[in-house]
C-alpha cells in the first residue's frame, strides 16, 4: 500500500468510529433544526481537530498538519460519503481562512483564528457579491473611506453563505472611486459582530435560508485588518477564487449519482413497459455516464499531474459548467419517469439522494460560483485566446461609469 | 498503466503529428472524395515507414510490443489529418484478435506480414445494420466461409479480414485470405474508407475463436478498435476546434472579430468542452485495456468521441458560413469523417445499449 492508501485507510477507520454520531444517516432520524445540526457539526469539527484530520494540508506552524494535497484530497473523498455536519464550514475554511493565512497581519491573533475555525468554533463568510455587482465581481460598490488611522465602511452584500451564524468574514470594498473599477478595491477582514453590521436571511426558491444580505453602517475597521495592498482587493479577491479549485468537483453536478437514476428506471415503467428497456432512457443512461466518466477522469488525471509534481491542465474548469446542466436535465427527466408520483415532493430531502430536490436546486448551482455564461467566457478568453466581451467601462473611472 | 504519458509516448505523439502535417495534402484528399477505389496511398506508406504497422505486434513476430495508448497517439495524429487508411484500426484489430487466441500457427504466418505491412486487415462484423449481429448468416463449415458482408471499411484493398460467422457450435471468428472473396466497391460519401461488399463461396478460413470465446474475443477486438477510432475522432474534432478558433480570431462582421460574439465564442468553448471530456475518456479506456473496466471505458470514450467529433464539424462549418461549405475549405473532409467514424466501429446506438448492459447487466 502506498502513504496515501494506508493514510485513506486510517481516515476511513476513524470516520467510521464518529459516523454513528454524526453521518447523515445518523442525524437524518432525528429531525434537527439547521441550529442543531450546526451545533453538531461543531462538535464533529472538534473531534476532527483532535484526531488530526483538520487542515490537513497546511503548515504545523499555523495549526495545520502539514501533509500534502493528496492527502487533503484522500481525506476528503472519504469524509464525502458519509455525509457529516460539515457543509457550515465549507466557505469558511476553503476560502477565506486560506487568505487570512496568507495576508493576514498579526500573525499570532491569525493562528488563533485559525484554529478555532478548524474545530468549529469560530466560521468565517466570504463577503463578495452586491445587488449591483452580478457576474461583474469588480462593479461592486460598497466603500471604505479613510476615518483617522482606519477606515469606514458602509454598504450592502448579498448571496453571503452563512453569514447568520459568522464570526469574521473576509470582504472586498471601494476604496478609491476615481480610478479604474478593478484599481480602486481593497480586501479586509471583518468582524461580522461588529456595531453596523446586520444579517438578513433571503429564503431561496428551494425553501432554505442559508444566503443573506449582509448592511454595513459606517462599520470601522482598523487598518491592520487590511488584507494586501490599498488597491489590490481585486488581486487578493482572484486569489480567493483560485484557491483549491480541484477539491470541489463532483461529475454529478452536486446532485444524485447515476445509479440512482438507473434504480429510480429500473422500479418504473412506460406505458407499462420497463423503463430500462426504453431507449430513450438508455441514451440518457448512456450519455450521462460517458460524460461524467469524462469529467472523472479529467480530476484522477489532474490529481496524478499534482502528485506528479506537475501543474494540471485548464480542462478542470469544465466540472462544474458540465456536470451541473447534466444534474439539471436528468434530474427532469427522473421527474418526467415518476409521473404524478414526482408530485409528493419534500422540500428537506437531500439533494444528492432526491431527485425533487436535485431539480429545484439545479439553477443555483448553474449561477453561483461563476454563471455557465462567464465559465464559457472565460474558457473562450483565458483557455482559448478569443476576444474579451465588448467592455465599454474599460479604462474609465469607477465614478464615470453610468450607474 | 498510467494515464500520464510517459516520455516515449509523448514522443510518438509529437512525431506522427510532424510526420503527418508534412505530409498531408487536402488537395490530394479531396481528389480520393471523387473516385471510388482509391486511399490515400502516401499516408498508408508513411504508416508502414514509421513503423506504426508494427506498433502492437509483439516483438517476436517482428512488431514493436507496444499498445492501445501508442496506437492511440497516432490515431489521434491521422485524425486530426482527415488522412488515415482504412486498414491502419482494423489491422490492429487483426492484430489483436491473433494475439489473443493463441493459434500460434496463424500468428507466426500474419503477423510478420501486417507488422512490415505487407497484409493489410479488414474487420468484417457487421451485417445489416448490426455491427455485432447475435446469429451471422454467415456460414463457416470444413474450414471454409460462405455469405457476405455489406460495405467492410478496407475491404476493397485488404489481404485479411476478420470474418464475424456462425458454425456448428455457435459463431466462429475467423480469419480470411481476401484474394479467395469476391469484392464490390461501395459508392460513398467517404470514398477513401474504401469500402465493399465482400462475399465470400467456399473461402478458405482459420478459425481463432469459437462459440463464447468468440464472442468475447469480437466484443474486445470491436472494443479496442473503438478506443483507437476514439482518438481518430479526438484528433479530428481538436483539429476543427483549432480551425474555428483561428478563423475566429481572424474574421470579423460587424466591425469586430467574430470570436467576440458570444452566441460564436461560446459555441467554440463548448466544442472545448466536448473535446476535454472526450480526450479524457480516450486516455482512461487505453490505459484500461486488459482490466474488468475496459468494456465501459472503451463505450465511455466512444459515445463521447463521436459527439465530440460530429459536433465539432457540424459546429466549425456554422462558424465559417458561407466559405465553410465550398468543396476547397474542405471542412466536409472531417464532416464526412465524422460520420464515417461513428458508424464504423459500432453505432451511437449499439454503444449506448452496450454500455447500459455492460452497467446494469439487463439487455435492451
Amino acid at each position: 500500500m502506498s502513504e496515501i492508501e494506508t493514510y485513506r485507510a486510517q481516515a476511513r477507520a476513524w470516520l467510521e468510529s464518529v459516523a454513528p454520531k454524526y453521518s447523515r444517516a445518523a442525524r437524518g432520524k432525528l429531525n434537527l433544526s439547521v441550529e442543531e445540526d450546526l451545533a453538531l457539526g461543531r462538535q464533529y469539527m472538534a473531534e476532527k481537530y483532535d484526531a488530526g484530520y483538520a487542515g490537513i494540508n497546511w503548515k504545523t506552524e499555523i495549526g495545520g498538519q502539514g501533509l500534502s494535497n493528496m492527502h487533503k484530497i484522500a481525506f476528503d473523498a472519504e469524509e464525502m460519503q458519509f455525509g457529516m455536519p460539515n457543509v457550515y464550514f465549507g466557505i469558511s475554511l476553503g476560502m477565506p481562512i486560506p487568505i487570512l493565512i496568507h495576508y493576514g497581519q498579526d500573525r499570532a491573533w491569525v493562528k488563533e483564528r485559525v484554529i478555532k475555525a478548524l474545530r468549529g468554533e469560530e466560521i468565517w463568510c466570504q463577503l463578495f457579491s452586491e445587488p449591483s455587482g452580478g457576474s461583474d465581481l469588480a462593479a461592486l460598490r460598497t466603500k471604505a473611506e479613510p476615518d483617522g488611522n482606519g477606515w469606514r465602511m458602509t454598504g450592502q452584500k448579498v448571496w453571503t453563505s452563512w453569514a447568520q451564524y459568522c464570526d469574521y468574514g473576509v470582504i472586498v470594498v471601494r476604496t478609491d472611486p476615481t480610478v479604474e473599477k478593478h484599481k480602486g478595491l481593497t480586501y479586509f477582514w471583518v468582524d461580522m459582530k461588529a456595531e453596523g453590521v446586520e444579517v438578513r436571511p433571503i429564503k431561496l426558491a428551494g425553501g432554505d435560508s442559508h444566503v443573506n444580505e449582509v448592511f454595513f453602517d459606517a462599520v470601522r475597521l482598523e487598518d491592520s485588518q487590511r488584507m494586501g495592498e490599498v488597491g489590490g482587493g481585486f488581486g487578493v479577491a482572484l486569489h480567493t477564487l483560485m484557491i483549491e479549485r480541484y477539491i470541489a468537483t463532483d461529475s454529478a453536478g452536486f446532485g444524485p449519482h447515476l445509479d440512482l437514476f438507473v434504480d429510480t428506471t429500473k422500479e418504473l415503467t412506460i406505458n407499462g413497459k420497463p423503463a430500462i428497456k426504453d431507449g430513450r432512457i438508455r441514451s440518457a443512461i448512456a450519455r450521462n455516464h460517458a460524460m461524467r466518466a469524462g469529467l472523472d477522469s479529467i480530476t484522477k488525471r489532474a490529481f496524478a499531474m499534482m502528485q506528479a509534481g506537475m501543474q494540471p491542465g485548464p480542462e478542470g474548469s469544465l466540472q462544474k459548467l458540465v456536470a451541473v446542466r447534466s444534474r439539471q436535465k436528468l434530474s427532469e427527466m427522473a421527474l418526467d419517469l415518476q409521473g404524478n408520483q414526482a408530485f409528493d415532493f419534500d422540500p428537506h430531502a437531500y439533494v444528492k439522494e432526491d431527485w425533487g430536490t436535485s431539480w429545484l436546486n439545479a439553477p443555483t448551482g448553474r449561477i453561483a460560483g461563476g454563471s455557465d455564461e462567464v465559465l464559457l467566457n472565460t474558457i473562450a478568453e483565458k483557455v482559448l485566446g478569443l476576444p474579451q466581451d465588448h467592455r465599454p467601462d474599460k479604462g474609465v473611472p469607477f465614478n464615470a461609469i453610468p450607474a | 498503466m498510467s494515464i500520464l504519458y510517459d516520455e516515449g509516448q509523448q514522443a510518438i505523439a509529437t512525431e506522427s503529428r510532424r510526420v503527418l502535417d508534412a505530409r498531408a495534402s487536402k488537395d490530394r484528399l479531396l481528389k480520393l472524395l471523387e473516385q471510388v477505389g482509391e486511399h490515400d496511398a502516401p499516408f498508408w506508406d508513411t504508416a508502414v515507414e514509421q513503423g506504426w504497422t508494427a506498433l502492437a505486434v509483439p516483438e517476436e513476430h517482428g512488431g514493436l510490443g507496444l499498445g492501445l495508448v501508442e496506437l492511440g497517439l497516432v490515431a489521434q495524429a491521422s485524425g486530426a489529418a482527415t488522412a488515415g487508411a482504412p486498414f491502419l484500426t482494423p489491422g490492429f484489430g487483426v492484430t489483436h484478435a491473433l494475439v489473443a487466441a493463441g493459434n500460434a500457427d496463424a500468428a507466426a504466418k500474419y503477423l510478420p506480414q501486417i507488422a512490415a505491412g505487407e497484409a493489410r486487415g479488414a474487420v468484417a462484423f457487421a451485417e445489416g445494420t448490426d455491427i455485432l449481429p447475435a446469429a451471422p448468416a454467415t456460414r463457416f463449415a470444413d474450414g471454409k466461409l460462405t455469405g457476405s458482408k455489406p460495405a467492410v471499411p478496407g475491404g476493397l484493398k485488404a489481404e485479411l479480414a476478420l470474418v464475424w460467422a456462425s458454425g456448428a457450435n455457435g459463431p466462429v471468428l475467423a480469419l480470411a485470405e481476401l484474394a479467395g472473396a469476391e469484392r464490390k466497391a461501395v459508392s460513398s460519401f467517404d470514398n477513401s474508407r474504401l469500402y465493399a461488399d465482400l462475399t465470400f463461396a467456399g473461402t478458405p478460413a482459420t478459425v481463432l475463436a469459437e462459440g463464447a470465446a468468440a464472442t468475447a474475443l469480437a466484443r474486445e477486438v470491436l472494443a479496442r478498435m473503438a478506443v483507437v477510432t476514439a482518438h481518430e475522432q479526438v484528433g479530428g474534432a481538436e483539429a476543427l476546434l483549432h480551425i474555428a478558433r483561428d478563423y475566429a480570431v481572424t474574421r470579423k462582421a460587424f466591425g469586430q472579430l467574430i470570436g467576440a460574439f458570444q452566441s460564436v465564442k461560446h459555441r467554440i468553448a463548448e466544442m472545448y468542452g466536448l473535446v476535454e471530456i472526450a480526450r479524457a475518456n480516450c486516455i482512461h479506456a487505453a490505459a484500461s485495456a486488459g482490466t474488468d473496466g475496459f468494456l465501459l471505458a472503451a463505450a465511455d470514450a466512444r459515445l463521447t468521441a463521436t459527439e465530440a467529433y460530429d459536433t465539432c464539424a457540424r459546429d466549425c462549418v456554422q462558424i465559417h458560413g458561407g466559405i465553410g461549405v465550398t468543396w476547397e475549405q474542405g471542412l466536409h473532409l472531417h464532416m464526412r469523417r465524422a460520420r464515417s467514424l461513428a458508424i464504423e466501429q459500432g453505432n451511437l446506438l449499439f454503444w449506448e445499449d452496450l454500455l447500459v448492459e455492460t452497467l446494469t447487466g439487463e439487455a435492451a
